[in-house]
């Protein structure tokens, strides 16, 4: 059957980074870990599966460069092996403690294969995740984007050196990794405003994404809505969000996620299970946290924690199965409705923070690999499409410049810019200006190869100090204290090392250190900070 | 209101960003040398800082603050217009401008749907908590 429309997934994966290898152990490490096991694992298995079986996933899926850079981190894979085999460890315990309780001993057999997968894949790439990556991405299979260098948000960058240094260390680093030049960037949160375009066009990216709003507020009126691609005065590709299909997966009220056979995330063995017990798997500080086995379902809306029952994973799979059913109805009925109204094919695009997918949504990976599945097994009139794919194949795209907008609450940057957070951006500005104001003196002269070290370093620290992770952090009130410590941290460091080389005193132990620590983009050079209009 | 902890170079800096489209945040920083004009009482406690529209060069009510203060917001005095925000201190009868900040877009709306999910706050409440 011809297709009646198209559908582009993109899903972003996103962490800030974090390596702290002078301590074995540290609590923020194990966001990585998390998202390894549930979320980046089970979507490379089932895209692999997929690919395998001649049916092509045709998804997008932006990588962060820090989160790359995370992926490729021996130190991190190391710590990573560990903490797989601690957990499977755990559960061949848990097995003994579950073989009385069918319903127990059938969720942590669950959780063995799932940690059992894990180590399989890890072991198949030499622990190197972004090999699969590639490989699908070199097969046809996928398409890899990236995003700005540390996920700054990119409009509360007022300095236009500050904004491409983000977007070029980013693309040098695609490049790095992926070996060939990348094509699509996704704006970190969303969050675009029209005078990103031309950094977009000088760093090379063909076509970018954002929020639905960002057309119904754009400068002019956009017949087709969010259902074509768009592109800037300068020619740069522009998609915007689909809001319908991103509420049914988001939204735990409305979507999918809350469906009561679905994994409770809030449940977890670390504080349910005996203190004593658990303690070899607790932090150096033997608190209790979440340990990612979970052995309980929804059950039902406001249920509490205590009455949740037993999570059972054939039927939660035979909800996933219903959910891309219906999931899938609802983009047929959105594609025909389109279709009688204007004559035209439309394009959904369904983005997605990754993570969400199986870390959050623990289902989420096998929804995802159902729906792409059921395509092409019920033989829909629907197709997968990647960007690059659409672009070169569409008609030229309408000119259009976006409305200012992002994706986080209420539509702007409130999330990045209130009370529990206004304070850190003097100490950003101050990092980016001195930066800036370095990179200019020093561009044009033959440094010695330590102050040299000294200028790349403070680019890198400037960098991580312009994450939006440390804002939100504060933000939600989840890891604060850390955030703010990180934000502090990469601004004091950059100014120091700047403040050292200007006065030709650098203390080369302390900034082998930072080296060590805070190891993203080896290849940076501080020039990229210097203004262009010196050159 | 929570602070760094830690001491940033003395610099003059004003800087304004768009927060939604009826608030912009504004925050400024002294050099040592202004500061202390301040704090010796040549300039007079409160500044003024003055919004103006780039587009048309309109400049609304100055808002009052604290020298000290560190940071404002402001409301937005035309949604989809570009401003620019200038500082000014008081001193011997007269106001005299200090700093000059970057120009900044105030997005333009109206109401936003209710219903609409937010992807990454919903996703960073959950699992980072």
């Amino acid at each position: 059957m011809s297709s009646r429309g198209s559908l582009m997934f993109v899903l972003h994966a996103h962490l800030p980074y974090v390596n702290h290898p002078q301590h074995s152990s540290f609590l923020e490490e194990n966001w990585f870990f998390e998202a390894v096991v549930e979320t980046y694992v089970p979507i490379i298995s089932a895209l692999e599966r997929l690919a395998a079986e001649g049916i092509r996933p045709g998804i997008a899926i932006s990588i962060s460069p820090t989160l790359g850079a995370m992926l490729e981190n021996e130190e991190l894979e190391n710590k990573l092996q560990l903490y797989i085999e601690s957990r499977l460890e755990l559960i061949e315990k848990e097995l003994v403690r579950a073989q009385d309780e069918p319903a127990l001993l059938k969720a942590v057999k669950f959780y063995q294969k799932l940690y059992e997968d894990a180590a399989g894949l890890m072991h198949k790439y030499s622990g190197d995740l972004i090999t699969p990556l590639k490989a699908l991405q070199h097969a046809g299979q996928i398409e890899i984007i990236t995003t700005s260098a540390t996920h700054a948000v990119l409009p509360l960058l007022t300095r236009p050196e500050a904004v491409r240094a983000q977007l070029a260390v980013a693309a040098e680093d695609y490049t790095d990794r992926f070996n060939r030049k990348p094509s699509g960037f996704w704006l970190p949160e969303c969050a675009y405003e029209p005078r990103l375009n031309s950094y977009l066009k000088l760093s090379g990216f063909n076509y970018t994404f954002t929020e639905s709003h960002s057309v119904e507020f754009a400068s002019s009126f956009a017949p087709n809505g969010v259902y074509a691609p768009y592109r800037t005065t300068n020619g740069v590709g522009l998609f915007a969000r689909d809001a319908a299909s991103s509420r049914e997966v988001w939204s735990a009220k409305f979507g999918y996620p809350g469906d009561p056979a679905y994994r409770e995330f809030y449940r977890d063995l670390g504080y349910d299970g005996d203190l004593e017990y658990l303690r070899p798997y607790l932090g150096v500080d033997g608190a209790r946290r979440p340990l990612g086995l979970k052995y309980y379902r929804i059950t039902g809306e406001g249920t509490d924690l205590s009455a949740k029952q037993y999570y059972d994973p054939e039927a939660a799979m035979l909800r996933v199965e219903a959910h891309a059913s219906d999931f899938l109805a609802r983009r047929m009925k959105q594609t025909e409705d389109f279709h009688l109204a204007r004559g035209t094919r439309p394009l959904i695009v369904s983005c997605y923070d990754a993570e969400l997918f199986g870390h959050w949504w623990f289902e989420g990976p096998a929804f995802l690999e159902t729906v792409i599945r059921k395509i092409r097994q019920e033989r829909l009139p629907l197709q997968f499409v990647t960007p690059s794919e659409y672009l070169n194949s569409c008609q030229e795209p309408q000119e259009l410049t976006p409305g200012i907008s992002s994706w986080g609450e209420n539509g702007y940057f409130d999330p990045w810019v209130n009370e529990t957070n206004d304070y850190i951006y003097p100490a950003v500005y101050a990092a980016t200006d001195k930066m800036i104001e370095t990179a200019n003196r020093f561009r044009n002269q033959d440094l010695p190869s330590l102050s040299a070290r000294a200028l790349n370093q403070a680019a890198r620290e400037t960098l991580l100090a312009q994450s939006s992770d440390w804002a939100f952090l504060l933000y939600i009130g989840s890891h604060a204290e850390y955030a703010k410590g990180r934000l502090e941290d990469h601004a004091a460091n950059a100014i120091k090392l700047l403040g050292e080389v200007i006065e030709k005193k650098v203390d080369e132990h302390a900034l082998a250190a930072l080296e060590q620590k805070n190891s993203v983009f080896p290849r940076l050079d501080f020039r990229v900070f210097a203004s262009i209009s010196k050159f | 209101m929570p602070e760094l902890s830690r001491p940033l170079p003395a610099e003059d800096r004003l800087v304004l960003l768009p927060k939604n489209p009826g608030v912009f945040f504004i925050f400024w920083q002294l050099s040592s040398g202004r500061a202390e004009a301040f704090r010796s009482g040549a300039f007079a406690p409160e500044i003024e800082l003055r919004l103006s529209c780039v587009d048309d060069n309109a400049i609304v009510s100055p808002i009052k603050a604290p020298w000290p203060a560190g940071r404002c917001y402001a409301a937005v005095p035309a949604q989809g217009r570009t401003y620019q925000v200038s500082l000014y201190a008081f001193r011997n009868g007269a106001w005299e401008k200090l700093m000059e900040s970057n120009q900044a877009a105030a997005p333009a709306a109206a109401g936003m749907a209710e219903d609409r999910a937010y992807a990454s706050l919903e996703f960073h409440k959950k699992v980072l908590s």
